[in-house]
Formats: C-alpha cells, structure tokens, sequence
C-alpha cells in the first residue's frame, strides 16, 4: 500500500466505509493535528487528549456509514465528532476528577471552580501553543470558549453572562464573522 | 421574517456550533434544501470553524497513530454492524459450537443447533422489537414534522399578508377591565378583506364566542364571529369596506345583532 497525497473527498469515504488502511492514513496525517488540537482545548489534559483522539478514530471507523455528504464535508463531520467526545469526555470522567483533586472548599464553591478551568486553559496558552481567539475582543473570545469548548448552551450562556438571549446570538454571529478575517492571516 | 433576516439572525452560527435547539435545527434542514443561500451561510460558517481548527493544531505524540491503527485492526471484521447494537455476544456463542470437534456427535450437534435456533430466534426478537422501536419513533417524528410544518406555513401566510401595501395593521388594546389583552385586525382597503390574530385573548366559556365589530360611522357592523387561533395562525372575517375602528365583544355561541357592550374586550382605532 503506498502513502496517497491526496485523495479526491469521494474516494476517501468509499476507503473510509471499506475501513481501508489508507483511509485511516490519510486522515490521520491530514487531519489528526487539527482533531488533537480541538480536543486538548476542551479537555485540558494531554493524556485526557490522547484517549479522547483514540475514541475519535474508532468512532469515525465505525460509523463511516452514518456519514451524510448533505450535511457538510467530512472535516466538518470529524471536528464535529471530536467536539462532541471530548465535550461527553469532561462531563463524564474529566470533570469528576478535577473535583476529586479539589479541596472541600472549590468543591461547593461554583465561582472557584471556574477561575480554576481557566488557569488551566491559560496555562495551556503558556506552554506555546498558539491561541487564535486572543486576537478577539475578549467578550467574543469569551462566548466562543464557552460556547464551542465548554459545551454551555445559549440560553446557559445568555444566564451566565446576564444578557438577552437574542445578544448571545448576534454577538456569537459576530464573532464568527471577525474569527474569519482572523484566519485567513493564518491560511 | 425574510432570508436575509434569518440568516443574519445568528440562527446559522448556533446550528454549526452544535448550539441550535432541536426545533431550530430541523426547521433550518428544512430551509436548507430550498434555498441555496441559506446552505451556502451554513457551508461558509462550517468553513470557519475547519479553518480555525486547523489553525490551531497541536501535534500529537508520534506513538498515537500506531496505537490508534493497532486498536482499530482489533475490532471485529464485520464491516455491517455496528459494536453499540449490542448483539455480539449471541453471534460468538453460535459460531463456536458447531466447529470444535471432527467426530460426529449428534447430541452436540443437537445443542449445537438448539443454541444457534436460540441465538436466532433472540436476534430476530431483538430486531423485532428493535424494528417497532423505530417505527413507533418515525411516527413521532413525522408527526412532530407535520407540526412544525403547519406552524412554518401559517408563518408564511401571515408573513406574506402583512407584506401586503394595501393591507392595514390595527392593534386592538384592552379596555378598562382587561388592560393587559391585545389582538391585531389586518384590513385591506381595496379588497376590504379583514384577517385577526387573536393573540392573547383568554379561552371562552361553554356556549360563548368572540364576535368581530367594525364601527362604521359610529354604529357597529358585525364582522364575523371566530374561534381562537394559536399565537401564530390568523383567521378570515367578514368583509368591511368603510370603518373608523375595530372592537371585539363575547357574545353567545354564533354571535348577536348588536354588541354587548359590557362584554367589551378589546378595541382600536384607525
């Protein structure tokens, strides 16, 4: 089986629904980057990351079938999958654990809590990883942490944050819309 | 609500951040079939997040793919089904017996036939049940699409009514004793046909029925009785060609000549 560059999307989901070895490569090598990435700022843990990408795969391995080109592209399909592991991941396993390591005190106490899941993601930032959304103004940077990494609904947002449900939706439009201008300096 | 109005509405970008409702999500697959420009919001808002995904990849240790590959050669051949269906176990307890032993034993063989007839009869249950399940699910589902259709085409009817130039929008606000009601009457000049939305008025009692009266001239001009509607949906009155205001009593079921005004409930002027 020789490594194949590149593979028209067609072609790759017809290997990837046979479980074709070379399908398995060519996402990993195009993709697994993009799929660590996603799930390291939601679970906050490299080993958490590594079983969480592990669950990724297999999941894309087994339900290849289920895909539905209609609904966007296969890379929409796989973040979408990863976003979703690592999201059940932290309220499940990961986020028990982070309360077991606190003391009484955080444990009841909501607030604390989360400056703590924010030092994490700091910290995550300080150890050279490159975070695109601080190029955003930081209430923007806020909704889509929430929103895209922490797995909080609109309207948990809208009671979060004290503002009209209707706001979070234009502002999260927004930030999307200057999120884009922001990416295409990195393309 | 037009498209472009829906599409900037921020509903687009809550349905690719996996945020949208359930209700929203369906409505917006419903939209995106039909219109090109809504599907295309949707792919370039999709792009997006490849994008930003993409930019931020962290590599992953170089031992992962290997181990990933190992774990993913180690799952059952069977490229049909699914492990979460959950019917494994009844397919390796009928693969194992028959096989083991060259010599013929009718006995084992007999179990071993008891216990693939078991096996298969199980799974046929299963999928039996597994079948009706579904079905039971599709009827809801279904049904739950015939509402929101019903909903989305009263919407549209509404919508379309209101766009309307010659078509008049009057609010009827509530009198004294009921300052808190309200309802629209939608009046079309040129063709003098009369449209309400009864929004917030309460449910009548047994017997009763709201009445419609155009004040023409200072004398009330029955417009049609009705029933209430659900907050989206309009009902069709009775043609007006000349009036200075609208109001809406309770009356007996069927309605009266003239109004009884101490059952007054709401009313506007033009």
């Amino acid at each position: 089986m020789s490594p194949i560059h590149f593979i028209e999307e067609e072609t790759l989901i017809t290997l990837l629904k046979n479980k074709d070895q070379r399908a398995f490569n060519y996402l990993y090598d195009n993709y697994s980057g993009a799929l660590y990435g996603l799930a390291l700022r939601i679970v906050k843990s490299k080993e958490y990351t590594d079983e969480v990408i592990q669950n990724v795969f297999v999941k894309i391995w087994n339900n290849a079938n289920s895909y539905n080109a209609d609904k966007g592209k296969l890379y929409t399909w796989i973040i979408n999958i990863t976003r979703n592991t690592a999201i059940d991941y932290m309220r499940s396993k990961g986020v028990q654990n982070e309360l077991k390591n606190q003391s009484l005190p955080n444990f009841v106490d909501v607030d604390n809590k989360e400056k703590h899941n924010f030092t994490i993601l700091e910290s995550v930032d300080h150890i050279g990883f490159k975070n695109v959304l601080n190029e955003l103004k930081s209430e923007w940077k806020q909704l889509i942490e929430m929103a895209y990494f922490e797995g909080y609904t609109q309207q948990e947002i809208a009671v979060k944050l004290d503002i009209p449900l209707g706001t979070v939706k234009t502002r999260t439009r927004n930030a999307l819309i200057e999120l884009k201008e922001i990416l295409k300096e990195y393309k | 609500m037009n498209i472009k109005e829906y599409i900037s509405s921020g509903v687009i970008e809550a349905y690719v951040l996996g945020l949208a409702t359930e209700e929203e999500a369906s409505i917006l697959q419903c939209i995106r079939k039909n219109n090109s420009e809504v599907e295309q919001a949707i792919l370039d808002a999709q792009l997006i997040l490849e994008d930003f995904s993409t930019a931020q990849a962290v590599a992953p240790p170089v031992e992962l793919k290997d181990a990933i590959w190992s774990q993913l050669n180690q799952q059952p051949v069977d490229t049909t089904t699914d492990s979460s269906f959950g019917f494994d176990e009844n397919e390796k307890e009928a693969k194992v017996v028959p096989m083991t032993k060259k010599t013929t034993d009718w006995k084992k063989l007999a179990i071993a036939a008891s216990v693939l007839f078991v096996a298969s009869f199980g799974t046929t249950i299963y999928f039996q049940n597994k079948s009706k399940e579904n079905q039971t699910e599709l009827n809801a589902l279904v049904a739950e699409n015939k509402a929101t259709a019903q909903s989305l085409d009263q919407l549209k009817e509404k919508w379309s009514l209101l766009q309307n130039p010659d078509l008049k929008t009057i609010t009827l606000a509530g009198v004294e004793q009921h300052p808190d009601l309200k309802a629209h009457v939608f009046w079309n000049t040129k063709t003098s046909e009369v449209y309400l939305s009864s929004e917030n008025l309460p449910k009548v009692p047994d017997g009763m029925q709201y009445q419609l009266w155009a004040i023409v001239d200072g004398t009330p001009v029955d417009a049609g009785v009705f029933d209430l509607t659900d907050s989206e949906g309009i009902s069709k009155m009775l043609k007006i060609e000349k009036a200075q205001a609208f109001a809406i009593t309770l009356e007996k079921a069927g309605g009266n000549p003239t109004p009884t005004l101490t059952q007054l409930y709401v009313m506007g002027n033009i």
